[in-house]
């Protein structure tokens, strides 16, 4: 709760430095009085102690306020976005895990030989390049040379490969990374040499033993990635025009649309904090000594 | 039996002769409407672009409006402004009354007949750009039949027309007001209901917008079925999606994207214009301690820029060289004599002026957009005169913020695509106490009083050109470019309706639009 406060009066703040979202609105050249005017539609003739007391209010209330540009409930325009968004993360974590742990495991268990390699390299590129930029490579390549998938938009499975690798791929070099790194702690580990003494067969030892306390750390991130996923999909989401939340609050900034910028974060705070939670609830769960430390 | 004959005879001629009228009445245009067309939308659609009392000043929402609504009097094709829902009008001598006559029979998507009711509510309900203007200078709005609307103005006002019946303003466009009445704002907003050629079918906010013909739309039934803008924010995926043939147009298309179109068999690049121009202002030209106060130094600064050829490497020479501050399409534009390129006689007025190795001339400051894409050529090309400036290229909203309290000196890229006319564009920028203006001249100003008051529209056209002439002869300006608004269109479409209306830079009228007959 004190985060999300503090989220609060952050955003509130920092989004009123960027500058009078009205002059965005009109064309240059419009009149001071139609500024007036639409200063004043908005509120922001008022006090900035004022506006955030409106804003606290109405927060406590379930209002979000109204967009400035859409001219309509924040939250009904978050809540459209939301299944779209949902939708992206889950299909691009589901890619990034399917890619990231198998590759992970196979790079620790065969460490230091060409599967290995072939893994870091994956993660390098993964990690550092840009979304944007893998993103209109596969809309040159797939849509325009091949066309094979549609370019852009949503409503299809065919609209959803794309955005879905792009976003996972950052992702799935992230996990494949901590999967590898965290399957060669486990590997060196007393039980896991325990049981290769006791003759266990190489497929038990790794699918059983080592496998299930390596993935811990793996699903802790996976968990911070989805939600991470959901908020900054904002690259991705505008390449490809998919209709979330990242777009959403593309949007927002380019407008300085304060209310959608300002909702968009504290929900998207909100779910921060909420999915932190059930992750450590999960954490509990999968590793007992957690729970035996309570 | 043979007067029988006779009447069945005259009758089957009658029914011919009937058929054969309807038909060449209703034309091959009324075949039913059929197929689609998808526009890739560089900006995000919004509702409020549904309901002409929200229009803010800007061209954009006229995208739509041109599609779900009406207004009494519109820019068309070769006019700008074409009777619509009003049939006709006429103004008093006096400049006082200014009376529409309706078209009649009329209909809203919702089957609601257009009545003079209508047109009253909706000038009162607008609350858009210039509401507070307009409001005050009308002094009454009176339905005298149902036919039959008269505006009484507070006193004579020779702008009345081009701010209630141009893109300046959304005050003519005509919204039902029974129906508006009964559903509530928010409910207009969700599911409008307008006079034009489309009615709604579906709206994602800032994701898609579904139309769909009007059949009974009074000028004629639109040829095409279902029109889709979609919104594509990124420019390479506009392109993309022109390329698969997903979306019909895509507008704003611009750089290497727009040659890539030009290159591409089956596409073409159109290029459209409004009212949008940029130009250089000189802040420091009413102060006399600064160079810019000397007339040569701001004419040298003119001659040192080359707008063919920042046209040609922006615009692939599409756009059109600026030498007013005034876009060309605007009333009352006066064309004064271009600028040449010449940079030796810039130099040579330099010297002139004391500055024969140029000087340090501070910053030119523009926004991120048009002030690097035009602004830095420009400032290369003052450089090599000898007028040292360096580019400041600042975030829109803080350039406009800054530019509008007049703290920005040196040179200013200035830029507008505001709609109106020359005098609404003259009062914002070169008159004392305009918003942008940095000074004025009392000879410019003095003229200027005289034609807001003037009602002869030949007197007040040759007082707007004498300003216009002064503001060139005091070089208050270094006009640029009026960018052009360059858009891909695929092979489907035969008419996409670009650049049929001037100033306007979308698709329109869209009941003119057609798919190309395979």
């Amino acid at each position: 709760m004190i985060s999300l406060v503090l989220l609060s009066v952050t955003i509130f703040l920092l989004v009123r430095l960027t500058g009078d979202p009205t002059v965005l609105l009109v064309e240059p050249g419009a009149s001071q009085a139609d500024l007036e005017a639409m200063r004043k539609q908005f509120g922001l003739d008022r006090p900035l102690w004022v506006q955030y007391g409106h804003f606290v209010s109405s927060l406590v209330r379930g209002d979000l306020g109204h967009s400035f540009y859409y001219r309509t409930p924040v939250l009904e325009l978050y809540l459209s976005r939301l299944p779209s968004s949902l939708l992206l993360a889950v299909a691009a974590m589901a890619f990034s895990l399917l890619i990231g742990i198998p590759t992970g495991i196979i790079a620790a268990v065969r460490v230091n030989r060409w599967w290995d390699s072939a893994g870091k390299v994956f993660a390098l590129l993964g990690l550092s390049l840009p979304s944007f930029w893998v993103g209109l490579l596969l809309i040159l390549f797939f849509s325009v040379y091949l066309g094979w998938l549609p370019s852009s938009g949503a409503g299809t499975a065919a609209h959803l490969i794309m955005p879905a690798f792009a976003l996972g791929w950052y992702f799935a070099a992230a996990h494949m990374r901590l999967t590898r790194s965290s399957m060669l702690d486990v590997l060196g580990s007393e039980y896991v040499k325990l049981a290769r003494l006791k003759g266990l067969p190489e497929a038990l030892v790794i699918g059983k033993h080592a496998f299930k306390n390596a993935l811990i750390p793996v699903l802790t991130l996976a968990g911070i990635n989805l939600v991470i996923m959901v908020n900054v999909a904002v690259v991705v989401e505008t390449v490809f025009a998919w209709p979330g939340i990242g777009r959403l609050m593309y949007e927002g900034i380019a407008f300085r649309d304060f209310p959608v910028v300002q909702a968009t974060v504290i929900l998207n705070g909100a779910m921060v904090v909420i999915v932190s939670l059930l992750v450590d609830i999960l954490y509990a769960v999968i590793d007992p000594r957690i729970r035996f430390a309570r | 039996m043979a007067s029988n004959l006779r009447r069945v005879g005259s009758t089957v001629v009658a029914v011919m002769v009937a058929v054969v009228l309807v038909g060449l009445a209703v034309g091959p245009g009324a075949a039913a409407p059929e197929g689609q067309a998808t526009w890739g939308v560089h900006i995000a659609l919004a509702p409020t672009w549904f309901d002409p009392a929200e229009t803010s000043g800007i061209i954009t929402p006229f995208m739509v409006l041109y599609a779900m609504h009406d207004g009494l009097v519109k820019p068309m094709p070769g006019q700008a402004m074409a009777p619509s829902l009003a049939e006709a009008w006429t103004a008093s001598k006096d400049g006082l009354v200014y009376e529409f006559a309706l078209r009649r029979n009329v209909r809203f998507h919702n089957g609601d007949v257009m009545t003079a009711e209508d047109v009253k509510y909706s000038f009162e309900r607008y609350r858009g750009a210039s509401a507070s203007l307009l409001k005050a200078k009308v002094a009454k709005v009176e339905a005298l039949d149902p036919h039959r609307v008269r505006f009484t103005l507070r006193q004579p006002w020779p702008d009345f027309m081009a701010f209630y019946a141009t893109p300046a303003t959304g005050a003519a466009w005509i919204v039902p007001k029974k129906y508006v009445e009964q559903v509530g704002e928010e409910g207009f907003k969700k599911a409008p209901v307008g006079a034009g050629p489309y009615r709604f079918v579906s709206f994602k906010p800032g994701v898609e917008l579904i139309l769909e013909a009007h059949e009974q739309y009074w000028r004629k039934p639109p040829a095409l079925k279902t029109l889709v803008f979609r919104t594509i924010p990124d420019e390479s995926t506009r392109l993309a999606a022109l390329k698969r043939g997903e979306v019909d147009v895509a507008y704003s298309i611009t750089g290497p994207l727009a040659e890539e179109v030009q290159r591409s068999p089956g596409l073409a690049l159109v290029p459209t214009y409004f009212t949008f121009t940029t130009w250089l202002v000189f802040t420091e030209q009413w102060d006399p301690k600064s160079p810019w106060h000397d007339r040569r130094v701001r004419l040298a600064a003119n001659l040192a820029i080359d707008r063919a050829g920042i046209n040609q490497a922006v615009y692939l020479g599409l756009s059109k060289l600026a030498h007013s501050f005034i876009p060309q399409g605007m009333e009352y534009f006066w064309a004064p004599p271009p600028y040449a390129f010449d940079p030796p006689r810039a130099k040579r007025l330099l010297a002139e002026a004391g500055y024969p190795n140029g000087f340090d001339a501070g910053e030119l400051s523009g926004d991120t957009i048009y002030g690097v894409a035009i602004g830095e050529p420009v400032a290369n090309y003052l450089q090599q005169v000898g007028v040292r400036v360096r580019l400041r290229p600042m975030e829109r909203v803080a350039f406009f913020k800054e530019y509008g309290e007049k703290k920005l000196r040196g040179i200013i890229f200035s830029g507008s695509g505001a709609p109106g006319n020359a005098p609404i564009r003259l009062e914002q920028y070169a008159i004392s106490g305009g918003r942008y203006a940095y000074g004025a001249y009392p000879d410019v100003d003095g003229l200027y009083t005289e034609q807001a008051n003037e009602m002869n529209p030949r007197v007040r056209q040759q007082i707007l050109h004498k300003i216009q002439q002064l503001i060139h002869e005091k070089v208050m300006f270094g006009p640029v470019i009026e960018p052009a608004f360059l858009n891909g269109v695929g092979p489907r479409l035969e008419v996409h309706g670009l650049g049929r209306i001037a100033n306007h830079a979308y698709s329109a009228p869209y009941e003119d639009l057609r798919l190309r007959v395979k």
